[in-house]
This record gives C-alpha cells, sequence and structure tokens, in this order.
C-alpha cells in the first residue's frame, strides 16, 4: 500500500524556500550515485547500492544536517481505518476468525475509561482500537474522567512512585484521590455489559460495581515490578475488586487474587507511525535531514531521556565507526517542552562534538510521517535503553524488518528473542559489537529482519490486540468455555 | 491388447465424512509462579499447572512458527538465554513433544532432565538467571472456519486458505485431544480416504525443522502428489 507523499510547511519553506525544491540537484544525485572504492563493509540491508566515504560528502549534506528540514505544522488526523483495510496485512483467514469472535459478541455494550482523550499511549491506543470494536458491533463507549489540579498532581505522584520513585502518600492525597474517583462515579453510569478501565486514576470507579451486572477488567499500562509500596497497598484492595487485571508483560505484574492476563502493547500497522512509505517520500525525508543513503544508518528513535541512554549509543557508534563508514541518526523529541530534555540534548549534542556523521534531530509530535520514514532509511535500529517501558519502538523496527539492536530492560526481552528477531545488549561495547556485525554480516541482518516482522505480526500488531480483547470479553462474559489444556 | 487394471481414482473418491477445519485463538494468563534460577524452575515445572507445561512447550510452537532453528521450547530456551547452560538447554531442546500424549509424561520428561543435570552441575542450581521465567499459561478457544472438505481437492483448499492457527490446531494441538502420536489430517486420511501411507509420510513432517508455514507446504505437496496419482 502506498501513500501520497505528504507536502509539509517546512522551516525551510517558511524561509521562502520553494516547496517543490528538491533534497538533491541532478549534480548532487549523480556524485552521490557515484561508484567509490575502498569501503570496508559489504552492502549492508537498507543501504542503496553505492557508497562514498564521510570526506567525499557533498556540501549538500552538511548544509542540511546543520539546518534539517522540520515540519512546523501538525498534520490533519488520518481517518481510523476499517477493519477490511488490515486484510492486505494479515490475510482474510485472520479477520474471518476476528469477526467470528465478534459475532458471539453482537450487542454486549463496553465502556472504557480513562484519564485523558489526547496525548500518550493510551488515548492512542483506544482512538484506533474503539471505532473497531463499533464496527464489529459491539458498541463501545469511551469516557475520561475529570478532576482538579490537584487529582492530577496525585495521579501523577502515584505514576512515578508506582515505577519506584519515593513519595510521600498522606491521608490527604488518598483522599483527593478518592474524592476525584467518587465524583466520577456519580457522574458517569455504568449499564454496560463490560467495563474497562485504564491505569490506576480511575481505579476506584471499580465501586460501581453490581453483583447482577457487568464484568470488569482493569488494564495496567504501567510497570509495576518495584512500585512504592505505600501506593500500591492503597491501591491493590481496589484492583482486586476486578474480575480481571491486564499486564503488559510478565515482569510488570504483583501478586493479586485476580486472574491476570497478558496483552501485549500494540502497533498500528496502517498508522502514520508504520505504514508503507513510497520510497521517494523516504528519500526526500532523508534529504530533508542530510542523511545519505549511501552508506549504512543506524537509527535510535527516542525522547531525549537519560534512560534512553543517547550518550551511550553515540559511544557505541563511535566504537563501530572505528572499522565501518556509517551514520547515526538520534531522532526523537521531548527538548523543547522539558527541562531535561533539553539539558540531555545539550548532553548528547557535546558526546557527538564535530562528528558530522550524528544527525541529532529534536523533532516536533507531529512527526510520525519523518519517524516512519527514518526508521525504514535505517539499516540498523537500536533502542540502547536503561529501563523501559514495553518499548514500542522496538516493535515498529521489528515491524519494518528492521535487524534491531535493543537494552534488555522491560518488555524488550519478550520482544526481542537474542539472536533470533533481534540482538540483545547490556553494554556500549557489547551495542557496538553487534551493530558492527550486523553491518557486515547483511545477511544475518537479513533474516533478523524477517524473524522480527514475523514475531511482530504475530504479537504486537493492533488486530491481535483486537483478537485477545474479544477473547477476553468471550471468557468473562461465559459465552465461552476455554479450554485450559487440550 | 489387455491393459493392466487401473488403481481406483482417488480423485473422485468422496469422503465418508467431511473434514471441518477450524482454528484456534489464545488468550495468555499470567501464573503466579517465576523461577530466578534452576532450582526454581525445577520446583515450578514439578507443581505448576498443566496449562503452564503445554504454554511453554506446544504453545511456543504456535506463537515462533516463524522460526526454524534455535528454538523448541521455552524451558530450553531460558537455559541457554539467561542461564547460560548449553548442554541442559541442548537436552531440553531435544525433547518432540509429538512423543507425547499425556501433559503428565511431558512433566515427568522435563523434571528427569533438569533433576540429572543439577545433580551433575549442583552449582548450576542456584546460579542466578539473567532474566527470570515468567510461568503462564493459555485459554484456547476452538474458531470455526468456513472451510469444509470432502475430498482431496477440496482438502488441499482448506490447506491453502485456513490460517496458520488452524494448521497448528489440526497438526501439533490435536496430538494431545486426540491422546494419539497422530494429528487430525492424518487420522482423516486414514478412516476418511482409507489413505493410510499419505497419513503416514504427512504425519512424519518434522515440526522443528521448518516453520508452520513449511509444514503448510509439506502436507499440501503430500496431497497435490495423491491428487496428482489419480
Amino acid at each position: 500500500m502506498t501513500e501520497k507523499n505528504p507536502e509539509r510547511k517546512t522551516v525551510l519553506e517558511e524561509n521562502n524556500t520553494t516547496a517543490q525544491e528538491p533534497g538533491l540537484s541532478p549534480e548532487e544525485r549523480a556524485a552521490a550515485k557515484q561508484e567509490r572504492p575502498g569501503t570496508e563493509a559489504p552492502a549492508a540491508p537498507g543501504t542503496k547500492e553505492r557508497r562514498f566515504r564521510q570526506t567525499d560528502l557533498p556540501p549538500h549534506f552538511i548544509e542540511r544536517r546543520k539546518h534539517p528540514r522540520i515540519s512546523t505544522e501538525m498534520p490533519p488526523p488520518a481517518a481510523p481505518p476499517r477493519l477490511e483495510d488490515y486484510a492486505a496485512i494479515i490475510g482474510k483467514p485472520e479477520l474471518d476468525e476476528i469477526r467470528f469472535l465478534a459475532r458471539q459478541l453482537r450487542g454486549k455494550t463496553v465502556k472504557m475509561v480513562n484519564s485523558t482523550a489526547v496525548g500518550g499511549g493510551v488515548a492512542e491506543i483506544l482512538n484506533r482500537l474503539i471505532p473497531l470494536l463499533n464496527e464489529l458491533e459491539i458498541p463501545t463507549r469511551w469516557d475520561v474522567i475529570t478532576g482538579g489540579n490537584d487529582f492530577f498532581e496525585v495521579t501523577k505522584g502515584f505514576h512515578n512512585a508506582l515505577h519506584g520513585g519515593d513519595y510521600n502518600l498522606t491521608q490527604q492525597i488518598k483522599d483527593i484521590f478518592m474524592a476525584y474517583n467518587e465524583q466520577n462515579r456519580q457522574r458517569m453510569e455504568f449499564a454496560e455489559d463490560l467495563f474497562v478501565i485504564h491505569d490506576p486514576q480511575p481505579a476506584g470507579l471499580v465501586a460501581s460495581k453490581s453483583p447482577n451486572r457487568g464484568r470488569w477488567i482493569w488494564r495496567c499500562h504501567i510497570d509495576l515490578s518495584n512500585p512504592h509500596q505505600g501506593v500500591w497497598d492503597f491501591l491493590k484492595p481496589m484492583v482486586e475488586q476486578y474480575d480481571a487485571a491486564i499486564f503488559s508483560a510478565p515482569a510488570f505484574t504483583r501478586q493479586l487474587s485476580t486472574p491476570q492476563y497478558l496483552f501485549y502493547p500494540s502497533i498500528d500497522p496502517l498508522s502514520e507511525k508504520n505504514k508503507e512509505l513510497p520510497e521517494e517520500y523516504v528519500d526526500k525525508v532523508c534529504d530533508d535531514f542530510g542523511i545519505d543513503r549511501s552508506r549504512p544508518v543506524i537509527t535510535q528513535i527516542s525522547r531525549f531521556d537519560r534512560l534512553k541512554d543517547p550518550v551511550g549509543v553515540i559511544e557505541s557508534y563511535k566504537l563501530v565507526k572505528k572499522y565501518v563508514d556509517c551514520q547515526l541518526v538520534l531522532a526523537g523529541g521531548g527538548a523543547t517542552d522539558d527541562p531535561e530534555g533539553a539539558v540531555v540534548l545539550q548532553e548528547v549534542m557535546e558526546a557527538a562534538g564535530d562528528d558530522p556523521d550524528v544527525i541529532i534531530l529534536n523533532l516536533p509530535p507531529w512527526s510520525a510521517l519523518e519517524i516512519n520514514a527514518l526508521q525504514r532509511a535505517s539499516t540498523v535500529i537500536v533502542q540502547k535503553s536503561l529501563k523501559e517501558g514495553f518499548g514500542l519502538t522496538v516493535t515498529e523496527g521489528l515491524w519494518k524488518e528492521k535487524p534491531v539492536v535493543a537494552g534488555a530492560v522491560g518488555g524488550i526481552p519478550t520482544q526481542i528473542i537474542h539472536k533470533l528477531t533481534g540482538v540483545l545488549v547490556h553494554s556500549v561495547e557489547g551495542c557496538a559489537y553487534q551493530i558492527r556485525y550486523l553491518l557486515t554480516h547483511p545477511e544475518f541482518a537479513v533474516q533478523l529482519g524477517k524473524n522480527g516482522r514475523e514475531h511482530a505480526k504475530e504479537n504486537f500488531l493492533i488486530t491481535v490486540n483486537l483478537k485477545r480483547w474479544l477473547l477476553l470479553f468471550q471468557i468473562l462474559l461465559g459465552v465461552v468455555k476455554p479450554k485450559l489444556v487440550a | 491388447m489387455a491393459t493392466a487394471p487401473q488403481a481406483p481414482a482417488i480423485r473422485s473418491r468422496w469422503a465418508r465424512s467431511p473434514f471441518y477445519f477450524n482454528s484456534a485463538s489464545h488468550l495468555l494468563r499470567i501464573g503466579r509462579e517465576k523461577a530466578c534460577n534452576l532450582q526454581e524452575l525445577l520446583e515450578a515445572i514439578r507443581t505448576c499447572a498443566e496449562s503452564s507445561i503445554f504454554q511453554h512447550t506446544f504453545q511456543t510452537l504456535e506463537e515462533h512458527h516463524f522460526i526454524r532453528e534455535g528454538f523448541s521450547n521455552d524451558f530450553s530456551h531460558w537455559a541457554f538465554a539467561s542461564c547460560n547452560e548449553v548442554g541442559l538447554a541442548e537436552r531440553l531442546a531435544a525433547i518432540d513433544v509429538r512423543e507425547f500424549t499425556s501433559i503428565a509424561t511431558l512433566r515427568e520428561r522435563l523434571v528427569l532432565i533438569v533433576e540429572e543435570y543439577l545433580q551433575k552441575n549442583p552449582r548450576a542450581a542456584t546460579r542466578p538467571a539473567m532474566e527470570p521465567f515468567y510461568l503462564m499459561a493459555s485459554d484456547l478457544v476452538v474458531v470455526p472456519t468456513p472451510y469444509v472438505a470432502r475430498n482431496l481437492e477440496e482438502f488441499a483448499e482448506g490447506l491453502r486458505k485456513v490460517s496458520i492457527h488452524g494448521i497448528y490446531y489440526h497438526f501439533i494441538d490435536a496430538r494431545l485431544r486426540l491422546k494419539l502420536n497422530n494429528n487430525d489430517f492424518s487420522v482423516w486420511l486414514e478412516t476418511e480416504l482409507d489413505l493410510a501411507q499419505a497419513a503416514a509420510r504427512l504425519n512424519r513432517i518434522d515440526i522443528y525443522t521448518s516453520t508452520l508455514e513449511g509444514v503448510r507446504r509439506g502436507i499440501l505437496k503430500i496431497i497435490e502428489g495423491e491428487i496428482g496419482r489419480a
């Protein structure tokens, strides 16, 4: 499936550069395509056939690296796909199975509740999942809890505390949490057959659970492996009132009396971030950012955050660069609206020094298409996190059939089966070695990419997620009695 | 001139009962047990629910159906990747689930292998693994498909069209269901179409050295061969 090359207003366009200006002049393109001898590594997958060394770089690339064309306007949101649109990706039999599972639930009603309608991963998932459930004739309503600043300060504190941070949990804080949950509970109606409550913020709504009607599910998107004990002790009695709890990885769970299910987070293969792109658009984005597609490109996509170890990635790249001529792209956001992100970005730029082959891109939040293109232009994708949630950027890399080198933290080992669907690393040196190996053994890189894509297709696509929801709804409503073991 | 008697035309043979293609969907449940070293794994294997043994041996074949090498069951993979115990990993990897018609006997074999290894390598028992092993289980829901076969041509067509989960369900999961060292496809070919040789050949397709798509191709090759003989 191809998409029209999107036209966006860029920084350079605002400076009176014409929108039609191609990334490279014909002469530059010819220069870029000129065969150059003496490169050390065989052609790595994802690179154009011909390559030239850093010293031969046309001035165009250097200029673009200093002044990348970054779009300044948010594009209008794309219409959510229809179920049928996924047939080309997952196949008709798989789609038929989803429809069959849904048929048995037709008319059952669902309410999903979270704490924000825009921004954040949960809202992104619900924006895609709910239209599909409605299309399958399972009427699904999405409610968002409301609250004052005091409530959201408390829930932000809870969020950090549940990730293991220090927190002073007082009775007043507990009262604020419960008061807003009660206020929302009074405001909402609970007439549906199924209630899916996302994350801790609205967890107290379960007080509306009736013994005669409805099944309640708590979907926890955060890692509870090392929570602040006081906050968890406060939330646990609420969580244990649910009929089922869902976590994103086995390592993220707690001991609960409630049955726990594993739902991997998912990506939408038809979203801006993941859909197929025309090669010309990938070329254009590379031109805009000064990326030379004739040489290997190592990419890490993540916000500028120390836990993503961008400086460690630069150190790894420098070790690789001794042996293989390559470029490093560090692209992400968070450095504009987050003071700590700006500090980390500064550290990253200092670590990069004056190496023109380290391309640092601080992208705005509406850069999904550009990120998609950067991932597709990459020879190796890196996610060298020191701490991680599930790591959906890894999933995105797997889906794009790229060899992924990633830190063995959080949900990443679930996605990367070492040396089968990607490579797990634990150090700067290990990361460097694995990148070198992949760049010099393209056939192995290709096999990892193929396996990785299949792994993503089987486990981490929104259609698989949809199927899991349908199965859980069936089981909880008693539509079907599952077979535990054959 | 006399002509040799011809074999009955397989092509026109109709099954006494049709083959209904099903598929299966699984929902993963997170168990309570986890192992941080091999001694804990041994204890977990001894005591966990049968559905966990099933998940980490049979079911993992479906979840990783696209991988041909280096993967046969989760216990083996963990022994290799997280415990660096290659000898144990090799022995666990050699377990062929097709030889087992009950989870109880499969569990016994797993326990025996880990016990023997730890007797010979006692220090390995409590050496911390790099990543814990979380015991999971799966709830299976059988999903009917529209594909029904009453002869070999329809059977081949169903094989081409059914999802890979359907192949898994009939070819691998069936072994425990039937309590036989056999699979749904072979049973149907033999009992409904009297194709005992084809059924036996089909049953010998190696699930450990090919992907499930490879298994599908292997089955189809046998069926198409039978159709061609007609």
